[in-house]
């Protein structure tokens, strides 16, 4: 199932498209104080200026990156480790535990940890951890569980190892449903890590928090625009990592 | 050579085995036989250690299969299931050279083998090989399953109702070349079906089980002649049962070599089962019928009292 080379080429213009926008959107922003005097006629100030945008970006981008490593890296092992025979007695746990996870509320997380972890960047790493677990949790489990038992089945029958079936056979039928649960888990939690600023882990939810706390609109508009787009970056990213023929 | 002594399975409180005792010789066809739940499947299960046994012994060629490290010992019994346990992502080719990959043969070698394979069982390399599971009927898929299942030559070939999906069509076509694929290539075969009609096609040796119990076991013919139980007679068609031995008869065991003088209307041919020589008498309503040979040419003649093996002329 080959793909010809400009198709895929094609494909892969959208999410770079997209980061071509975010990044000229985050240089130029200086720059575009006459569009933001519009919204906002009578403030002193109506660009964001405590902090660079590269640098709120890259930080919002570590965040997000890392806790979305450690909730890929937690919740598909987690969720392999249960669908083993030797781990299938805390299949109910874990995906009660996901559960949990995402029915509580990321403030009510970052309320709890500040106290734990301090201020700052961990205490929003943690939240988005749990908080981006059970997409991933529930997908791998569901994809998991939805292998033809015959396949199993055949493929220890023919001599394979147990390793050799979660790698070569369950984990390659259940990529793209487990890929559909990062890429949801991720996109919301780039959209939550802005939270993140209220506990002064500084990133693109800075302008936000700054424009509410001063009523300028003007700065809620640059931290939500370049949000957006890095969700929409990242997305269409999965997107097409999707559409790619796995092999 | 596969042994079983005494061989027992308990699931929680059920027993699905229970003390079984059966040696199946090496290049046999042995068909386990029985409904579902009598402990045909689980049997053959235990041979491959896919379930392990609770009590008695399994031996292969006198050892105890216990005594073999279990992804070895799968890698040299092939196995065949009723889904076919294809995987949808790789290729025909690439699943028929599953075990020889496993077994790490160079990969000229693995081709030229799933090259072979294919063409054993029917499936042209060109039009084949790159095709996914999804892309196959059930008969090719199977014919896939068989040929992976055989990939590594291995000595013995374990059948969990293969066919049992397929139309009927499709179905008496594989067993045709099931038994002309035995016969070629001689493997000791345990084969499970609750068909009894395909049981009784295919097998060298029928094992009859009921209630995680061999009720019986012997040639078809035998358990035909014979049926220990009401229910082995049941199983086997209660009064059905002449019409299936008929079936395992060629006419050619019956007919006259050189009939008389004048040709019946009727032909069939000698390799044709009894039983369809009966069918086209009752159908045509003749008693006489000449016998031809695959050029369609007349070789001998059957008549009704011959069919029907009286002996006295």
């Amino acid at each position: 199932m080959k793909q010809p080379g400009r198709l895929s080429l094609n494909t892969w213009l959208v999410p770079l498209g997209w980061l071509g926008l975010l990044l000229v959107l985050a240089a130029t922003m200086p720059y575009l104080e006459s569009l933001f005097r519009v919204i906002e006629p009578d403030m002193r100030e109506v660009i964001y200026r405590r902090a660079g945008f590269f640098t709120l970006l890259a930080q919002h981008v570590m965040v997000v990156a890392i806790a979305s490593l450690l909730a890929v890296t937690l919740g598909v092992g987690a969720a392999i480790a249960v669908t083993r025979p030797a781990g299938r007695d805390f299949l109910p746990l874990v995906s009660q535990l996901a559960s949990i996870g995402q029915t509580f509320p990321p403030v009510a997380v970052l309320a709890l940890a500040v106290p734990a972890l301090g201020f700052g960047t961990l205490p929003i790493i943690v939240a988005l951890l749990l908080y981006g677990l059970l997409p991933i949790v529930r997908n791998t489990l569901a994809a998991i569980d939805d292998i033809d038992p015959g396949l199993r089945e055949s493929a220890l029958g023919m001599g394979m190892t147990a390793g050799q079936v979660l790698r070569q056979v369950e984990l390659p039928l259940a990529a793209p449903v487990i890929l559909a649960g990062i890429r949801t888990s991720v996109t919301i939690n780039i959209a939550t890590a802005a939270l993140g600023a209220t506990i002064g882990a500084s990133n693109l939810g800075d302008p936000i928090i700054a424009g509410i706390v001063n009523s300028n609109t003007a700065y809620i508009v640059q931290g939500a625009l370049l949000i957006g787009l890095l969700a929409l970056t990242v997305d269409s990213a999965f997107e097409r990592l999707a559409s790619a023929p796995s092999t | 050579m596969i042994e079983l002594f005494g061989v027992s399975k308990h699931f929680a409180n059920e027993t699905a085995v229970d003390g079984i005792s059966l040696q199946i010789k090496r290049g046999e066809l042995c068909v386990l036989v029985g409904t579902s739940g009598c402990g045909k499947s689980t049997t053959l299960r235990m041979i491959n250690r896919l379930i392990e046994h609770d009590a008695g012994e399994i031996h292969l060629d006198g050892q105890p299969v216990r005594s073999f490290n279990e992804v070895a010992l799968r890698r040299r019994i092939g196995y065949v299931i009723q889904s076919t346990g294809l995987f949808p992502h790789w290729t025909v080719a690439r699943n028929i050279g599953l075990v020889p990959r496993l077994l790490k043969w160079p990969k000229a070698q693995i081709s030229e083998r799933v090259e072979a394979l294919m063409q054993l069982l029917g499936l042209p390399l060109a039009e084949f090989a790159d095709k996914y599971p999804h892309q196959l009927s059930g008969g090719q898929a199977q014919r896939v399953g068989v040929a992976r299942a055989l990939a590594a030559d291995p000595d013995i070939l374990l059948m969990d109702e293969p066919f049992a999906a397929l139309d009927p069509l499709t179905r008496q076509g594989l067993q045709r070349e099931m038994i002309e694929l035995h016969a070629r290539l001689n493997k000791t075969i345990v084969f499970v079906t609750h068909d009894m009609d395909e049981a009784l096609t295919l097998a060298d040796r029928l094992v009859v089980m009921d209630q995680g119990r061999i009720v019986q076991q012997g040639t078809p013919v035998e358990l035909l002649r014979e049926p220990a139980t009401p229910f082995v007679e049941s199983l086997l068609g209660g009064l059905d049962r002449g019409l299936k031995e008929a079936a395992l008869i060629q006419v050619k065991e019956r007919m006259l070599p050189f009939g008389p003088r004048l040709l019946a209307s009727e032909r069939i041919a000698e390799t044709a089962p009894l039983s369809q020589a009966l069918s086209v008498m009752l159908w045509h309503q003749v008693e006489r019928l000449t016998v031809v040979d695959a050029e369609d040419i007349p070789v001998g003649e059957l008549s009704l009292r011959r069919l029907l093996g009286v002996t006295a002329a």
